[in-house]
């Protein structure tokens, strides 16, 4: 018991009305990987920004390295030996791969001067401790995602981190650079340090961690030793619940074919030779990896970043999406995966998100009917159970699950032939989650054609026809559901 | 020389202008003139790399022009007043400092878009000065012209003063820590929160620092004539910051050097003479200056959509 | 309108706050200058607000977008050049040369639009160097002293006489402003215009066509300025290069002032139309007041100080505002 590098203690945080973390304890030893599992929204990057200072909890009590902090700022987070890279790396990317570094590693004083060949030096060797093979002059924004993660790793390894967090790191990294990376992660815990490690895949569990925690609904559902845990009974903590029986059940014979894709490719986002066929009245599920090529797919389909190559045909008819106006005009409706920046306009009411992509319909020539919206919008708060205090209530005052209605509303007011759905749970509470499958099965019984994104294995399973599993931007398999 | 590759091709762009002068204008080059260019534009450099900083920092100021006429006014008032010069010195540079420090404050404290502050108090700052002085010039003691030294090696004492400065400074940007974070500000105001830095108090210091060299360029200016015009400082704003812009610093922050504010600096400088040497009609400045501005930004652009992807 | 929105109100607020203003204004100016009250001195107000107003019309949509331009001022005087050009050197009627200077107008805007849309360059220095560019044509056309004078009393007459009782160029400035109050506020336009403004990826993603709408506000506004152009040129009876030098400026503080925010999203045509007459008011009423212009300046540069201090001060007591966490695509500002 004596060597823990951390230990958080009854840590409770909520943003407005929603409870993002409810009393959880979470404590790290010293040369251990401890894993942090839990489904999108369960409260896992909340615990993180409260680790690294980013947050401050509600309430709670934290104790690092047998020191009590009252409050952890980034500054002193620094200081006390943390360092976290995010899925996102945090870089400065008009600077080099050198002097990122050197931010993150020198001591902050005003008129210190700068070494730039020792700054190189040390940079080459950090890098090469990580086995990247880039250059120390490179620009950050030139580099690729993972390119940026081992250099936000280098930083902590060479900050000499005694507790490193890595949050979700494996998501976009090609299987080889994860091996590379595991073996990164074995040699910090050997040398000591403690490692957070967040992720979704059960699989890099099981190879990595040695203790895990399992968060649900921003409360822990318990921490065990990796090994004494089977895969079936990880998930279940994780989703609390069997699995099978939640989802409503598909029936009925899938009609024609609405989406069809030939040969799909995109050059600048990695999509390749997709072939995919989507019929009315059933759901395929898109399966794999973040980064294998799923959201890219979308993007093509949806005329965001229009396709290079291939062929989309809908209904049978050759058609090309240039952009979104064009998609939105044939039939083709897409709710994102990034609600918040992209699936719902935050400041704007709810009656003004749902009528957005139907503005030519509800709106001839252009003329705002506010009676008529404010009557679609009604319809649709009820029709959806949109928790709100009306329509004309902003966005940013709705949870996760509402605001995700908001998105989904949005797209069934087009009323469309396909509806690409990409992670359509992701970081809605249970409640919402099982309403948000209840409405999607409806949609298809009543003859949509639906095409749904999701890292949630069980919703995958449960909820697809039919599961196309993407990998490097193609497709790699296609499975009954 | 890849990472230099926008100031070298100013530089470049300003080696074919100075060519072309040679072969079509020989007479921009004599001493006298040349000599004088320099020094009127010596404050410009100054305040240049002010605002540089400032653009670095992911910032914008348009007030350096009216700063630049309440501090020349102030500085001319103080010299009739029979203050000697260093003392002079002293109060424009804290009295520009000042009125840094009240717009950094509103910026960095309030975090109210730099365009908008820096706008309201250009005109503010024009206005009060108009008010004050009612087109009046502030006759000077006659021992403060040239700093008491002679045209010529007054001339070269200001220009002399204006390449130290831009020399420390762009060594200072380079090389000491202060610089860096100032790039790290604007490259990512959040990763340098993250890294221990404190932003907002980054871009604070950064405006106080812009106001004193604004305070120190327009002492700069007044030593160079009789008189000093409430008028002056018109206009500067526009310059200097197309100046910047064409030397390579990104408007959106954390890119970019001052040699090649420098290079961008000379380049809109010289178009002026070169218009009088070439025979073509002076009113065509503005027109090119535009034009120079629209190409450096689309140019830019493009850049950086090729390898952001 | 429905209610219970919480930037609406504070904007319904904000509106409110600079009518009392306005009307206190007004009071406190009859009470001085004993002559500010009349008609006569009404019309005058009217009378030179109108170009100042039309610009900051212009740009209400445009920093509803989330997007500024600094060149209208410079435009305006490009334009007036360009008319006086057409009709004196060119010798066509003033009907047509209006239609060409108009033309002229929409084209300006429309390289605007184009470098800001196509090249995805920030408003800001774009019209910073159309601002440059626009006023250097200007000088070089007229090579600085060129103006031009005589024109026939009957396009005067639109500057400077009155039509049913109001000075004639208000009676146009009126049928512009309802026509962009109703842009803005009753078109599906105006919708996008602020959808634009608070996100626009999400607008993207909603399926708006965000570049033909952005192109839309600074084609207008190039449009607008022209008119804007013709109009000074009537009233000032001369058509000349450095028209307009400054205007942008006080069209900007109008606007702002006015209630638009300049992040993008919130804002009002009304607003805006309370912001140019709170200016122009106070202008007008100093000079009655017997205080000298540059009062007028100056105040309204603290105004500007003060509405925006205003605006922030909730938001930083509520702890804004981190940065939203970046991510690859996230483009420049």
């Amino acid at each position: 018991m004596a060597d823990f590098l951390l230990r958080l203690s009854d840590a409770t945080k909520s943003f407005g009305a929603v409870r993002a973390l409810n009393g959880v304890s979470f404590e790290l030893r010293a040369r251990e990987v401890h894993a942090l599992l839990g489904e999108n929204g369960a409260g896992k990057s909340t615990l993180i920004r409260i680790l690294t200072g980013a947050h401050q909890p509600d309430r709670g009590h934290l104790e690092i390295r047998g020191q009590t902090i009252r409050h952890l700022s980034p500054a002193t987070a620094h200081q006390l030996g943390i360092a976290c890279i995010y899925q996102q790396p945090t870089l400065f990317p008009e600077l080099t791969v050198a002097e990122n570094l050197a931010l993150r590693l020198e001591p902050v004083s005003v008129t210190r001067r700068v070494n730039w060949r020792a700054r190189r030096e040390h940079a080459t060797a950090l890098l090469k401790r990580v086995g990247a093979v880039i250059s120390p002059d490179a620009e950050i924004r030139s580099l690729s995602m993972p390119e940026q993660q081992l250099v936000e790793i280098a930083g902590a390894i060479g900050a000499g981190a005694r507790i490193v967090i890595m949050d979700e790191p494996t998501a976009s990294l090609t299987s080889k650079e994860q091996h590379l990376l595991f073996e990164v992660v074995r040699e910090l815990r050997a040398s000591g340090v403690g490692v957070i490690y967040i992720s979704h895949r059960l699989e890099d569990i099981f190879q990595l961690a040695d203790r895990v925690t399992v968060l649900r609904d921003g409360e822990s559902v318990g921490t065990n030793q990796v090994d004494d845990l089977t895969e079936a009974e990880l998930i279940r903590m994780m989703v609390g619940r069997e699995v099978s029986q939640f989802y409503p059940p598909g029936e009925g014979q899938p009609g024609n074919p609405v989406l069809s894709v030939r040969r799909l490719g995109c050059a600048v986002t990695g999509v390749r030779e997709v072939t995919l066929e989507v019929r009315a009245g059933e759901i395929v599920g898109l399966a794999g990896l973040v980064g294998a090529g799923r959201t890219e797919l979308a993007r093509a389909i949806f005329g965001l970043t229009p396709a290079d190559s291939g062929e989309i045909f809908l209904q049978a008819r050759r058609v090309t999406m240039r952009s979104p106006q064009e998609a939105v005009a044939l039939g083709i409706a897409y709710v994102p995966e990034d609600r918040r920046r992209h699936g719902v306009i935050l400041e704007m009411s709810v009656a003004h998100n749902l009528t957005m992509a139907i503005h030519r319909r509800l709106f001839p020539r252009a003329w705002l009917r506010l009676k008529a919206e404010e009557r679609l919008a009604e319809n649709f708060i009820q029709q959806l159970a949109i928790r709100t205090d009306g329509p004309s209530a902003p966005v940013s005052s709705l949870s996760g699950g509402n605001q995700q209605k908001v998105s989904l509303g949005r797209w069934l007011a087009t009323k469309p032939k396909l509806l690409i759905l990409d992670e359509p749970t992701q970081g809605v509470d249970v409640g919402a989650k099982s309403e948000i499958h209840r409405i999607i099965r409806e949609l298809a019984r009543k003859g949509m054609a639906v095409l749904m994104i999701s890292s949630d294995l069980p919703e995958v399973l449960g909820m697809s026809d039919r599961i196309a599993v993407m990998r490097a931007g193609t497709i790699a398999a296609i499975l009954p559901g | 020389m890849k990472r230099h590759f926008r100031e070298l091709s100013v530089a470049a762009a300003l080696a074919v202008a100075l060519l072309a002068l040679v072969v079509f204008a020989p007479g921009f080059y004599q001493l006298q003139p040349l000599l004088s260019l320099l020094a009127r534009e010596s404050p410009t450099i100054v305040v240049a790399c002010g605002v540089a900083l400032v653009i670095i920092s992911r910032q914008i100021d348009i007030s350096v022009g009216s700063q630049f006429a309440v501090c020349s006014v102030c500085a001319g008032l103080l010299a009739a007043m029979g203050w000697p010069l260093p003392a002079v010195l002293m109060a424009a540079v804290l009295l520009g400092a000042t009125l840094g420090a009240l717009n950094g404050a509103l910026i960095a404290g309030l975090r109210l878009p730099s365009i908008v502050v820096t706008l309201a108090a250009m005109v503010t700052l024009r206005e009060a000065l108009r008010w004050l002085r009612q087109g009046r010039f502030v006759d000077l003691p006659e021992n403060l012209q040239w700093l008491g030294l002679g045209q010529m090696t007054g001339q070269f004492a200001l220009i002399g003063c204006a390449v130290l400065l831009l020399t420390a400074m762009a060594w200072a940007m380079k090389n000491l820590a202060v610089g860096r974070f100032i790039y790290a500000i604007g490259s990512d105001a959040e990763a340098a929160r993250l890294a221990g830095l404190r932003p907002q108090l980054g871009t604070f210091l950064t405006f106080v620092f812009m106001g004193a060299l604004t305070g120190l360029a327009a002492m700069m200016n007044v030593v160079q004539s009789p008189q000093v015009d409430p008028k002056s400082g018109t206009g500067l704003e526009l310059k200097v910051i197309a100046a910047v812009v064409v030397g390579g610093v990104a408007i959106t922050g954390g890119r970019g050097n001052l040699w090649g504010v420098f290079a961008g600096l000379l380049l809109l400088g010289c178009i002026s003479p070169a218009l009088t040497h070439l025979r073509v009609d002076a009113y065509w400045e503005k027109a090119i200056q535009g034009v120079i501005i629209l190409l450096a930004v689309v140019a830019d652009g493009l850049r950086s959509r090729k390898t952001n992807r | 309108m429905p209610k219970a929105n919480n930037w609406k109100t504070r904007i319904g607020g904000h509106e409110t706050v600079l009518l009392a203003v306005l009307i206190a204004e007004w009071f406190y100016f009859n009470s001085v200058g004993p002559r500010f009250g009349s008609l006569d001195n009404s019309h005058d107000i009217l009378r030179h607000s109108v170009e100042i107003g039309l610009l900051a019309l212009a740009l209400t949509p445009i920093i509803l977008t989330g997007g500024i331009d600094l060149s209208l001022g410079s435009l305006l005087g490009l334009c007036a050049i360009v008319f006086g050009k057409l009709w004196r050197d060119a010798f066509l009627p003033i009907p047509i040369a209006a239609g060409c200077t108009l033309g002229v107008g929409a084209l300006a805007g429309a390289l605007n639009a184009l470098l800001i849309t196509k090249l995805r360059l920030p408003p800001l220095i774009v019209t910073l160097g159309t601002y440059s560019l626009f006023r250097g044509l200007a000088e070089a056309i007229t090579r600085g002293l060129d103006t031009f004078t005589n024109f026939p009393a009957w396009f005067l007459f639109l500057g400077q006489e009155h039509w049913w009782g109001l000075p004639a160029q208000a009676l146009i400035f009126l049928g512009v402003a309802a026509a962009f109050w109703v842009l803005v506020h009753r078109t599906t336009c105006g919708r996008s215009f602020r959808a634009i403004g608070f996100s626009p990826e999400g607008a993207r993603y909603a399926g708006l066509p965000v570049e033909r709408r952005v192109a839309l506000v600074y084609m207008l506004a190039g449009l607008t300025a022209a008119l804007a152009a013709i109009i000074y040129t009537a009233r000032v009876g001369q058509a000349k290069a450095d028209a307009g030098t400054g205007y942008e400026l006080f069209a900007i503080t109008a606007v702002v002032l006015g209630g638009t925010s300049i992040f993008g999203g919130v804002g009002s045509v009304h607003g805006t139309l309370l912001g140019v007459a709170a200016i122009a008011v106070l202008s007008n009423g100093l000079v009655h007041a017997r205080q000298p212009r540059e009062v007028a300046g100056m105040l309204t540069g603290l105004l500007l100080i003060l509405a925006l201090s205003g605006s922030a001060l909730p938001r930083l007591l509520a702890g804004w505002p981190r940065k939203p966490t970046r991510t690859p695509s996230a483009n420049s500002t």
